[in-house]
């Protein structure tokens, strides 16, 4: 039990710091550094996974990192409109579909392509614990080359993060919290934190694994 | 040792989540909930409107408009039949991000297809773009105004 926020640190250092000197990420980046697109499509996210819900979360809360690293992101939910009224109402069928037809209905410069591979929840009294494997992808809107890649994997548990102290009673108070929160958690899970994660994982990171800033990127972020 | 390793991890969470608000180019008003929200009930479509109009009027007096935004709720007026101010909204998005003119150009084409067909008295559905094209005969009670 007391090992898994050491393993969670570990996990969270690691993604901070990992990608620092990946040669194969960085020539991804020369090419988007070389594309430089200034907006950015997100098409709804395929879900390969056993929880129905995951798409919704991620597609959700992908707008935010973008945006907030300088891109013009397209309103995801009229694109999704847009796109059903095309016939495009299944995801898998939009992500096979034709990434320059694609941009060109909108006049997006690059299209961002998320696949949910694993997102289990394993319930148990004291905590409920989620494993997610997510897959993102850029592409150019031109040539359709893939100007960005990255995958994050990540285990997440939502937790009271209160701290006891050593007493018995104090323990048991814990315990109690712990239980309920893990109990709220199975019946009504609440994934935003999960998803704002693993996107602000993915797309944060950099110089590293992450993407280059955009346009509209302030001189105050690039520093 | 361990008390330190939590309180890292305590600190680490903090830095990452303090390092996105206080950088934050735009105000967002969650944004992403009232997104989810909105997937997770669609029938709750009153619910959504009011919630994006609310990140406008949160965020439009700083000019801290969120690019999409506008767009988004041009698309719910259009979708409620309110042509107009639809229009105004998408114009709005087209001159306040100039990555999104082409496809705001072709919003504001529907629309105004939709306008003129309204004017010439012909009854459309409302409910989606998917019908108004389809040409579908469907006794709306929302009318452009």
């Amino acid at each position: 039990m007391k090992r898994i926020p050491l393993l969670l640190l570990l996990l969270l250092t690691f993604l901070t710091f990992s990608g620092c000197a990946h040669r194969g990420e960085l020539n991804k980046q020369e090419k988007f550094l070389a594309a430089s697109p200034r907006s950015i499509l997100i098409v709804p996210v395929v879900n390969n996974s056993v929880d129905i819900t995951a798409a919704d979360y991620m597609l959700s809360t992908l707008t935010f990192p973008l945006a907030e690293r300088g891109y013009y992101v397209f309103p995801i939910n009229a694109v999704k409109r847009v796109l059903e009224d095309d016939g495009l109402a299944d995801s898998s069928l939009v992500h096979s579909s034709s990434t320059a037809k694609l941009a060109n209905l909108f006049g997006a410069d690059a299209v961002l392509y998320v696949v949910i591979e694993q997102w289990d929840s394993k319930y148990a009294i004291l905590t409920t614990t989620t494993t997610v494997a997510v897959h993102y992808q850029i592409k150019d809107a031109k040539t359709e080359d893939v100007l960005w890649e990255n995958r994050v994997r990540m285990v997440y548990q939502p937790q009271q993060s209160s701290s006891g102290g050593g007493s018995l009673v104090g323990l048991a108070v814990q315990l109690a919290v712990q239980a309920a929160v893990a109990a709220m958690e199975k019946a009504s899970p609440n994934y935003m934190p999960l998803a704002r994660q693993a996107n602000a994982s993915a797309v944060l990171h950099y110089p590293g694994t992450g993407i280059p800033f955009g346009p509209y990127a302030t001189v105050e972020q690039k520093n | 040792m361990l008390a330190a390793t939590k309180y890292l991890f305590i600190l680490f969470l903090l830095f990452s989540l303090i390092g996105c608000a206080a950088h934050s180019r735009y105000n967002w008003s969650s944004y992403d909930t009232k997104m989810y929200k909105h997937y997770k009930n669609p029938a709750e479509r009153e619910d959504f409107v009011r919630s994006l109009k609310e990140i406008l009027d949160n965020a439009e007096p700083e000019d801290k408009v969120p690019p999409g935004v506008y767009a988004e709720y041009g698309f719910v007026m259009y979708e409620e039949g309110n042509t107009q101010q639809a229009i105004f909204y998408y114009q709005k998005e087209a001159t306040k991000w100039p990555e999104s003119r082409a496809f705001m150009t072709k919003l504001i084409a529907i629309a105004n297809n939709r306008a003129t067909n309204q004017k010439q008295n012909i009854q459309r559905p409302v409910d989606s773009a998917i019908d108004a094209d389809q040409n579908v005969q469907k006794p709306s009670s929302e009318v452009a105004k």
